[in-house]
């Protein structure tokens, strides 16, 4: 059996974490590849932690074992630092630039998180998505997309399976209208700045 | 009844207020085919408990279907059609969280047939529907019946599957179970070495593939999420067929929370006497100073409760109504138990509140104050409120509107105007039946703080007066009003924090706990993040300084969007 390629998105409740998981899904189907999505939803609609874990290649079993992710995409600083237990020594991480702390709460700032992911000699990217998104779309709605278009380019293993062609169509089942337009353009913007940074 | 086929879904807890026609529609059989279809959420994700529902098989005698995916969901669906239209007989088709929660990509067998036969005639058959004790009696014996045939009967593919039978070591697990163990065996290269049995129907379990399974084992090992299911039923059939071997299960595998390939390869390991080790390395988590602070669920921008739940302990403070115990309920309110409301004290099951807080009415001299909200008093929230009148208990009822039932995804209630099916209809307004029960009931907009702090202090005098009072907080739920926002083209407020007035005193953080409202490292200054903000302007409301303005004015209807 092919080994399975395991992703995790992390981030905060109401990011686009889900919707990542659906356009990866859609873009698995047009790929032929076989892929399990699993959402873990919490009590909050927004402004919880949420993991979304998904597996490329044949097999029924959604979880990814902590230790076992190939890639790991984090929409926010925290929350890429809290899932570093997915990690194992050769794990990517796409990170996003920005830093949401939840109410009331002390936390660390986004310099620390970055360098001490640095420290344990894993392969980190970090992009603001964000900027990008607001910068095409006037609002950071799309960074999710963005930060997807930016991993397409550094992480060939991904692509491997799936072509950023793929993901490009496969917005179209998720998106309609001027909305497709505008994530078409982040995805493609995001995925150059990628081919830059790789 | 009327020989239509049917099916009604609902969460593990679901079936525990549906239990008393559950118990019964096993007795009374079906006309067609029927599917209780039901997930158990191992790990709580977001219950109130991780019950294992394949009990329920076993107490109403109808069968249970479990699929192993999504994929195995969509064809066993058919197969639980088939089965309870042979028997006449209800099906559980139980799902889980984990199967509830995962896409896959699944090929359709067929196209979805296009007629559906959605009428059929009421059958007049008086011995099925009414069960006095003597038609009681007669259909159990027709239900043992069904019970007995489909143990004899049903261990066969896709029910129960055995791959590779007559090895020394066997692993017996249903459901998801079953696909963690698949890839685990797989793995480790000892796919061959293993007879398994992969089960689909736990309840009642065939006696007969597990006997040809087990009859050449020396060890097993049952995999299975939270009870021991089928643990109890596969020792007595052992037991019943002489068969004694080495076998294993919750000794082994966690009997708590969600099963996970990691803790099956574990579990296997154990079984097979090797060292308990795994393929993956995980990192430790970072040292960070400070450590990265739990993000426990919170209420989103502009969520109506966070208002009501500030206005009420100020309006407590204000009536000098001391130290109220708030009685609370399931739903997005739930999440006022934590700092800084603890406007939430109890929790235990839908419309709770309000029995608890008549119970601790008459047992304590305390306040009470019982919190539902609007979905959870139609559904259960009625008969409490009419037995705390009438028989004299004294706790004020606060009921949350917001118009839908929001936790769950915003499904449409009886306040909302839309049938469950979308359709247009009427709203059911909760202050008529609160008047009409004989509450003196209060409308709140907590969206005008200062207004509703007056209103709602007023209540709380007349509740210390002994007075039965109810209280209807009424706004719509944020998420709904920046969805109704972007549909009309809206644009609604953004507001600002004006860093030269600010003093940083903090009364618009600590009190609300906006996720919105941020204070950035090394700032004494709380600033909004204006992408996330929804406009309900509670934080300049607040704001002793004035210090909170509007940012971008928004459109100036923007107040439709929330109505
Ligand atoms: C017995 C049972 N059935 C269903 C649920 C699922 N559930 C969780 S919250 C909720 C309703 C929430 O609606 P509402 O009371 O209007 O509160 P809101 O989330 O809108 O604030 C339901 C049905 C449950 N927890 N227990």
């Amino acid at each position: 059996m092919k080994e399975r390629y395991n992703i995790i998105l992390a981030g905060v409740g109401g990011q686009g974490l889900l919707t990542l998981g659906r356009i990866l899904g859609n873009a698995a189907i047009i790929a032929g590849e076989e892929i399990t999505i699993a959402e873990t939803h919490g009590l909050s609609q927004r402004g919880g932690s949420l993991i979304v874990q998904i597996r490329i290649g044949p097999g029924e079993s959604p979880m990814i074992p902590r230790g076992a992710a190939h890639l790991i995409i984090g929409l926010e600083a925290l929350e890429t630092g809290r899932q570093i237990v997915y990690a194992n020594e050769n794990t990517k991480i796409v990170m996003n630039e920005f830093l949401w702390p939840p109410p009331l709460a002390l936390y660390p700032d986004i310099n620390q998180i970055i360098e001490k992911i640095r420290e344990r000699g894993l392969k980190l990217y970090v992009f603001n998505a964000n900027k990008l998104s607001e910068e095409l779309t006037g609002s950071i709605i799309s960074a999710n997309v963005a930060l997807l278009g930016y991993t397409m380019a550094i992480d060939d293993e991904l692509s491997k399976r799936i072509s950023i062609e793929q993901v490009d169509k496969a917005l179209e089942k998720v998106f309609r209208g001027k909305v497709l337009e505008m994530n078409r353009r982040v995805l493609w913007r995001a995925y150059e700045e990628g081919g830059k940074n790789k | 009844m009327s020989g239509v086929r049917s099916l009604v879904a609902m969460k593990h807890v679901g079936v525990n207020v549906a239990a008393d026609i559950l118990m019964s529609s096993g007795y009374a059989g079906t006309n067609a085919g029927f599917i209780v279809v039901s997930a158990d959420d191992p790990g709580q994700h977001s219950s109130q408990n991780e019950q294992d529902n394949r009990w329920y098989g076993l107490i109403s005698h109808i069968p249970v279907v479990y699929p192993s995916s999504p994929r195995d969901a969509y064809k066993l669906v058919k197969e639980a059609y088939k089965l309870s239209e042979k028997y006449g007989h209800p099906v559980i088709f139980r799902s889980t969280t984990r199967i509830s929660h995962t896409r896959q990509i699944i090929q359709l067998e067929e196209k979805i047939p296009f007629e559906k036969k959605c009428k059929g005639k009421f059958d007049r058959n008086i011995e099925k529907w009414v069960l006095v004790p003597a038609h009681g009696r007669k259909q159990k014996k027709r239900m043992m019946r069904v019970w007995k045939t489909i143990m004899e009967e049903e261990g066969r593919p896709p029910f129960i599957t055995v791959y590779n039978p007559g090895r020394r070591r066997a692993i017996i697990a249903d459901g998801i179970a079953f696909s963690h163990v698949a890839e685990a065996v797989e793995m480790m290269g000892k796919r061959d070495e293993f007879t398994l049995v992969k089960v689909n129907l736990p309840v009642p379990l065939p006696y007969k593939p597990i006997v040809e399974a087990l009859k050449d084992a020396k060890e097993a090992l049952i995999v299975e999420e939270l009870d021991p299911v089928l643990e109890l039923q596969v020792k007595k059939i052992l037991y019943d067929n002489g068969l004694s071997i080495d076998l294993h299960g919750k000794d082994i595998v966690p009997e708590n929370g969600e099963l996970d390939l990691d803790t099956v390869y574990k579990s296997l390991k154990e079984f097979m006497g090797e060292p308990v080790t795994t393929p993956w390395k995980p990192m430790k988590p970072l040292e960070l100073t400070p450590k990265i602070p739990p993000r426990p669920p919170v209420m989103c921008p502009g969520c109506p409760h966070r208002n009501t739940f500030f206005i009420v302990k100020v309006a407590a403070n204000k009536a000098r109504l001391k130290n109220p115990v708030f009685t609370g309920d399931i739903g997005c309110y739930t999440l006022g138990y934590q700092a800084p409301f603890y406007t939430q004290m109890t929790s235990l099951e839908m419309g709770g509140s309000i029995g608890v807080a008549h119970g601790l009415s008459k047992v304590t001299d305390e306040p009470v104050i019982a919190v539902i909200g609007d979905s959870t008093f139609y559904h259960a929230g009625i008969p409490g409120s009419i037995n705390i009148i009438y028989n004299k208990g004294h706790a004020v009822v606060l009921i949350l509107d917001n118009y839908y039932t929001a936790m769950t995804g915003h499904q449409p209630h009886p306040g909302t105007g839309k049938t469950a099916m979308g359709e247009e209809t009427y709203r059911v307004p909760i202050e008529k039946i609160m008047e009409a029960l004989g509450y003196k009931t209060y409308v709140i907009n907590p969206m005008n703080v200062k207004e509703s702090i007056n209103k709602v202090a007023e209540a709380f005098e007349e509740y210390k007066k002994g007075a039965p009072v109810a209280i209807v907080s009424r706004m719509k739920c944020a998420l709904e009003a920046l969805r109704d926002a972007r549909k009309l083209g809206i644009k609604l407020p953004v507001y600002t924090i004006l860093e030269d007035k600010c003093t940083g005193c903090m009364a618009c953080v600590n009190p609300i706990a906006c996720p919105a409202i941020m204070v950035p490292k090394g700032s004494n200054k709380p600033v909004i993040i204006a992408e996330l903000c929804a406009g309900c302007g509670l934080c300049a409301q607040v704001c002793p300084f004035n210090a909170i303005v509007l940012k971008e004015p928004g459109s100036p209807d923007w107040i439709k969007a929330w109505y």
